[in-house]
């Protein structure tokens, strides 16, 4: 029994549940940086192998499902501390179980996965919709003027790459930038294709010509329609939790 | 820009009453240059009252001919009046969506002039969006009662969801309150949408009430509500049948078939809207109503929309009524027992108890008057008994199906089924043990049910996108009841773990 460190990649994760499988068993999975060594295990490094992580990735597909391996990456994705040990359990319980273990509502194993597996689900929805752009001036030179819109996100789990398809689709026609400020990295969009990358935002350019202008309107637009005689900031609230507020438009 | 502002301001709020602001039912892909559609629906953001923002609801125009008692735009109301152009209302609405404000737009509007004169600038508004910006986002247009069907069907090829306010549950209240409004010029619209769905069987209908018949088969089964004054006098209403011109003179059957499979009718349906508490209706009145609404059109949704007092009219309630929104969201709540639960108007309340209790939640109140029909026990019970259950929604009976073919069900499973244990637990059994303390009669459960309520009663059920919970009348007393025992000593005589079911 020992404990598999990998550097952060779903890759690297699923060449520790092969090394679990081929090698040690192991008693945790960790990532490198977060690690905290423990006088009652000890702790190998497991190199990210393209060839053990495929292997690994297709027998998930094969002996449980697909919608199980994209639930799988979708916990990955979640920032919960604990992850990498639930979905090791995970997936042993699945080589047993195959395509059933998804039924097993109340088996603490599938719960935990479910559970997760619902918040990053929540949230992905919930930054559909929270996801603000605003427009800014192309600095590039020699284009027609086009403007870029920026939007600015934090959200608790690392659900850009869920996100981006969404947003590629809907604003096909305008080059976009969605940049996860709590990871440093940001979905470049441009003609319905993207990508992602390291970005700060040191340098963005100026605000478009006419974007303080709908700003005012939407402010203006969400103060109107609420009705006097029914508020109720709890409600609120509850719906669009206070963390979201700092990168809305409309709170700004 | 400083005049698209104030009509903005005046025309988003003459707006605010309208209740929907869905945006479900059509998923679509970007096919023109921008916009897609996600059929669930995405709320954006939540104004200061809790209700949900997805599309831009606004009004076209607030500029009135007609004088209904109940509407802040009334002709006769002293307030500012604006209208917009179409091509800056597209332009906002794009400007808008980009950013990522809104998820479309739903658009209203004040009769001005007359009915067809405001559809067809309301088309127009539409038609530049779809054609010149190659919109593809969400669009909820209204229909204005009296509008010509060739316009309705035009409108109807644009808009992903149509929408007619009923207004009032009754004929009597509708003549009372808005005079201009005829039944039959409510009606008429609703049964040409709903014919030209059938036509193209794109019907989809209200939830699962459906679920397991011929939607359009299952005709006006009407269960005698008040919805007989809809009823036309004589006429028979044609639409699509080949015979109707597009404004450019052109037979529509020519344009369809030239773009065949693309263009839908009101791919996401037709919902309507009706006032609570302006009117002396019962709540067996109006849940009767949405039920023949339902079945009769196959609506997607009847909206309530709590009565806000704006008027010094002696027809309706004083300017200093608190508007009922506990009873809005009791109704509320029965709706989704008939769309989504199985259940019939008279089984909500019969004529005995005209009334919805704002205490408690209307189908634990259907439970405790049928008794004798519980406890039901989990493992054995059918879908649509599971549905009946207090404490059991859509996907947790769904869960409880698909993990009883693989392992019995134990109690200590439910909550992690995502059952209401607090609440099932007097309905239940499991493995053939009743867990809901001494005795199953409806008065004990009663109160256990309110005692725990009271407890936790800002949280109530979340229904849909709508906020509804605001008004609480136990809301005053929550300190009252911070330190109000947990009513566990019966499980612990059947040796559970508090843990389960305080949290429930």
């Amino acid at each position: 029994m020992v404990d598999y460190l990998y550097d952060g990649t779903f890759e690297g994760f699923l060449s520790c549940v092969y090394a679990h499988y081929y090698e040690d068993n192991a008693s945790g999975i960790y990532r490198k940086d977060d690690y905290q060594a423990s006088l009652l295990s000890g702790c190998r490094s497991i190199e990210t192998e393209e060839k053990k992580a495929s292997r690994v990735y297709e027998a998930i597909a094969e002996k449980i499902s697909t919608e199980d391996l994209r639930r799988i990456y979708r916990v990955f994705l979640s920032s919960d501390e604990e992850k990498e040990n639930k979905l090791l359990a995970y997936i042993r319980l699945g080589f047993k179980a195959g395509a059933g273990i998804s039924l097993r509502h109340s088996n603490p194993i599938v719960f935990d996965i479910q559970r997760c597996e619902y918040r990053v689900n929540i949230e992905t929805h919930r930054i559909k919709g929270l996801a603000r752009f605003e427009a800014l001036k192309n600095s590039g030179a020699g284009e027609s003027g086009q403007e870029i819109l920026y939007c600015r996100i934090e959200p608790d789990h690392d659900i850009l790459e869920i996100i981006a398809d969404h947003f590629a689709d809907r604003l096909k026609n305008d080059p976009f930038i969605i940049h996860d400020k709590a990871r440093s990295k940001a979905v470049f969009a441009q003609g319905g294709s993207w990508y992602i990358s390291n970005f700060t935002d040191k340098d963005l350019p100026l605000l478009g010509e006419r974007e303080r202008e709908y700003r005012d309107l939407w402010k203006k637009y969400f103060e109107t329609i609420a009705i006097q005689e029914r508020i109720n900031p709890s409600c609120q609230k509850r719906f669009m939790p206070a963390r979201y507020w700092k990168n809305l438009t409309e709170f700004r | 820009m400083e005049n698209t502002f104030e009509k903005l301001k005046i025309l988003a709020d003459g707006a605010k009453y309208d209740v929907s602001c869905s945006s479900s039912g059509v998923e679509r892909n970007n096919s023109g240059k921008i916009g897609n559609s996600a059929a669930a629906g995405i709320c954006h953001s939540w104004s200061a009252d809790g209700r949900c923002i997805s599309l831009l609801k606004i009004l076209f125009t607030n500029k009135c001919v007609y004088d209904c008692e109940y509407c802040v735009n009334r002709r006769t109301a002293d307030v500012p009046r604006a209208s917009f152009e179409p091509r800056e209302l597209a332009r906002l609405t794009i400007e808008f969506y980009r950013r990522n404000y809104i998820e479309g737009l739903f658009l209203s509007s004040a009769v001005e002039v007359s009915p067809d004169y405001t559809a067809e600038r309301i088309m127009n508004c539409i038609k530049l969006l779809r054609d010149e910006y190659g919109f593809g986002g969400y669009i909820h247009a209204k229909i204005i009662p009296g509008v010509s069907s060739e316009l309705i069907h035009q409108i109807g090829l644009l808009a992903d969801r149509l929408s007619i306010n009923i207004e009032l549950p009754t004929k009597e209240s509708l003549s009372l309150l808005a005079p201009q409004k005829k039944p039959k010029q409510i009606f008429t619209p609703m049964k040409q949408i709903t014919q030209t769905l059938t036509e193209r069987r794109q019907l989809k209908g209200p939830g699962t009430m459906f679920k397991n018949h011929d939607i359009y088969r299952a005709g006006n089964l009407s269960s005698g509500g008040d919805l007989s004054y809809l009823e036309p006098e004589g006429e028979n209403i044609t639409s699509g049948d080949g015979s109707l011109t597009d404004l450019a003179g052109k037979p529509l059957a020519v344009r369809e078939s030239r773009n065949r499979g693309k263009e839908k009718f009101a791919p996401a349906g037709q919902t309507t809207q009706m006032i609570i508490g302006a009117s002396p209706e019962s709540d067996r009145q109006i849940v009767k109503t949405s039920e023949d609404l339902y079945r009769t059109f196959k609506m997607k949704r009847v909206y309530f929309s709590a009565y806000i007092p704006i008027s010094n009219s002696p027809l309706l309630p004083t300017p200093f009524t608190a508007p009922p929104l506990a009873r809005e969201h009791r109704l509320y709540q029965a709706d989704w027992l008939l769309r989504f639960y199985g259940f019939s108007a008279d089984e909500i309340l019969d004529e005995k108890t005209p009334f919805l209790d704002l205490e408690l939640d209307p189908k634990i109140s259907w439970a405790l008057r049928n008794i004798d029909k519980f406890p039901m026990e989990i493992n054995k019970a059918s879908l649509d008994e599971l549905l009946r259950i207090p404490g059991i929604g859509a996907t947790s009976a769904y869960r409880i199906l698909r993990q009883r073919k693989l392992a019995k069900i134990h109690f200590d499973d439910l909550k992690k089924i995502g059952v209401v244990v607090k609440r099932a637990r007097f309905f239940i059994t499991c493995c053939g043990k009743y867990y809901g303390g001494a005795d199953i009669a409806p008065e004990y459960i009663k109160n256990e049910v309110l005692a725990s309520d009271r407890i936790r009663n800002r949280l109530l059920p979340i229904d849909d996108n709508i906020q509804l919970s605001m008004f609480n009348p136990i809301a005053n007393q929550q300190n009252a009841f911070a330190d109000y025992p947990v009513p566990i000593a019966d499980f612990n005589q059947n040796g559970k773990e508090e843990r389960s079911i305080s949290h429930g």
